[in-house]
């Protein structure tokens, strides 16, 4: 279970990205942010094992063949 | 003799571009019917951000003579579309429905505008939407609260409110909507019009102003399934500037449009045929009953991991979305309506493990979606437990969104499935109804074969009261 605190969340947007936010802001935030880390440890249940990220290699090639004609 | 105003826009895009083919019905005509309804209309739903009279009066008489000297460019030709104001146009603002964007011109335009364009439709002007497509409400509190034409204190739902709201305010023949979370689908469903989702990768996102990228749609909203399938025959296909879209060969979507349902499996995803308002109940199993009537084979089908899509479209947005927006947060965070803000911060609390294991966790969904659909064409679900919440103000979260919409509308994003909303009625209040038709990826001619075959069978919904 992710445990998110209105204190952890100005801290972290305060460190990370020099965001400052009330901390009735922070509060929602925490409450919000908490819930989806938890559902995404929960997402484990679904038996991801042996399943790959969807970034596949003929992706990246196919936007850099763009990027190339298009001069970029 | 003149068609008269009201009988030219009762006429649905397909019959508009029957009756302008056969020079029945003049494009210019149509189009200043089309600008008179908007300045009727608009002051009232707020449907346009902009409105390009000029442009649109010089594109329909380009397309009336045109056709006069036999050039046809096939069903939309002369036919007056608007987009949704994050849709890309050469020399035109593009606000996305923000204050940040508010006086941005693209240098050029979209490829779905592009191929609307040479299939000769006319641009009436680009429509209000959501904040920058993030919101399912379109109070929108830079460029106005869009209005459900069916109750002006409703929502018309979102993020593409105005595409939505113009189609059934007779303001636009067709309109083009983006869908990252159910943002065509629910304001169509919402307004009681028709709205779909292809697959994902099926219409090209290149100048289109990105919410979350794996997970962005753009399709039509219209006024039929027929118009819908008219629209996505000019809009489907490979562009070579985007590298994503699919190169799946593009049918003619209209082709099977006529073929009946019978002997068609179709299943009711279990998973959402539950927690519904009495009268969506009642008008989904109404719908049930008109599609069995039909000839289809229908039965109930289970997808276990659905529930978790939801979540997996949720994590994937809040990350996608706020690295699209970092610098403008850090720079201009007081220039986001507080909702919109609010998502964004949340996304900064997203982590790395979270989003990679959501991305996962799609393909999982997928799997079991395709086991649901190995013996079955097209599944069904309503489109919402709800009909059209009341407008709450701008910038405010309604919390009933979540279970009473997203639920049924963000798996199918997650999944990239083409899925369709249709309308199946009207409850006691006057407040449309609608379902989805959902299909295999690349299946959207079986969704649209059978929405229309339903679509037939239930027989028009009436229009919404005049707006005054």
């Amino acid at each position: 279970m992710a445990y998110v605190t209105g204190e952890s969340v100005q801290q972290v947007l305060k460190d990370l990205y020099g965001y400052e936010i009330t901390a009735a802001d922070a509060n929602a935030i925490a409450h919000t942010a908490g819930a989806m880390l938890t559902m995404a440890e929960h997402l484990s249940g679904l038996n991801l094992e042996g399943i790959e990220p969807p970034f596949s290699y003929p992706g990246l090639l196919a936007e850099a063949e763009r990027l190339q004609k298009n001069g970029k | 003799m003149p068609t008269p105003f009201l009988e030219l826009l009762a006429f649905d895009a397909a019959t508009l571009g029957e009756k302008i083919r056969a020079r029945e019905i003049s494009p210019v005509e149509v189009t200043e019917a089309y600008l008179t309804r908007i300045e009727q209309t608009d002051s009232k739903i707020r449907a346009y951000i902009t409105v390009t009279e000029k442009l649109a009066r010089k594109a329909a008489r380009k397309a009336e003579t045109e056709i006069v000297k036999g050039k046809w460019r096939g069903p939309l030709h002369g036919i007056p579309i608007a987009l949704k104001d994050l849709i890309y146009t050469k020399g035109i603002r593009t606000t996305a429905g923000s204050k940040i964007l508010a006086d941005f011109v693209p240098t050029h335009d979209a490829t779905v505008w592009t191929r609307l364009s040479r299939a000769g439709a006319v641009l009436l002007g680009k429509l209000n939407l959501h904040e920058f497509a993030y919101g399912l409400s379109s109070s929108n509190p830079h460029w106005g609260i869009v209005r459900n034409p069916y109750s002006m204190d409703r929502i018309p739902g979102g993020s593409s409110g105005g595409s939505a709201a113009a189609i059934v305010a007779r303001s636009a023949a067709m309109t083009i909507g983006t869908d990252t979370g159910g943002s065509i689908r629910t304001p169509a469903a919402l307004c009681g019009c028709v709205g779909l989702k292809p697959t994902w990768s099926r219409v090209s996102r290149h100048g289109v102003f990105p919410l979350s990228a794996t997970l962005d749609h753009v399709g039509p909203i219209t006024r039929t399934v027929r118009d819908a399938a008219l629209m996505l025959n000019v809009i489907a296909g490979h562009d070579r500037d985007d590298s994503t879209s699919s190169r799946e060969r593009v049918p003619d979507f209209t082709a099977s449009l006529a073929n009946g349902i019978s002997g068609m499996k179709i299943g009711v995803i279990s998973e959402l045929n539950n927690g519904l308002d009495d009268e969506i109940r009642k008008s989904f199993d109404a719908a049930i009953d008109t599609i069995r009537s039909l000839g289809a084979i229908v039965d109930e089908v289970s997808i276990p991991s659905l529930p978790f899509a939801a979540i997996v479209n949720t994590i994937v947005m809040m990350a996608e979305a706020f690295e699209v927006h970092h610098q403008w947060m850090l720079k201009r965070p007081d220039d986001y309506g507080a909702d919109v803000r609010r998502l964004l911060e949340g996304g900064m609390m997203m982590t790395a493990p979270a989003y990679i294991r959501a991305q996962r966790a799609r393909a999982r969904t997928i799997a079991d979606a395709l086991s649901a659909m190995s013996d079955h064409e097209v599944l069904i679900a309503p489109a919402t437990a709800i009909p059209a919440p009341k407008i709450a103000g701008p910038s405010e979260v309604e919390a009933d969104l979540v279970t009473g919409i997203l639920r049924f509308m963000q798996p199918f994003d997650a999944t990239g499935q083409p899925a369709l909303s249709v309308p199946t009625g009207l409850s006691p209040d006057r407040l449309p109804l609608s379902m989805q038709f959902i299909g295999r990826p690349f299946g959207e001619a079986a969704i649209l074969q059978a929405a229309a075959a339903y679509e037939n069978a239930r027989g028009p919904i009436p229009p919404p009261p005049e707006i005054r």
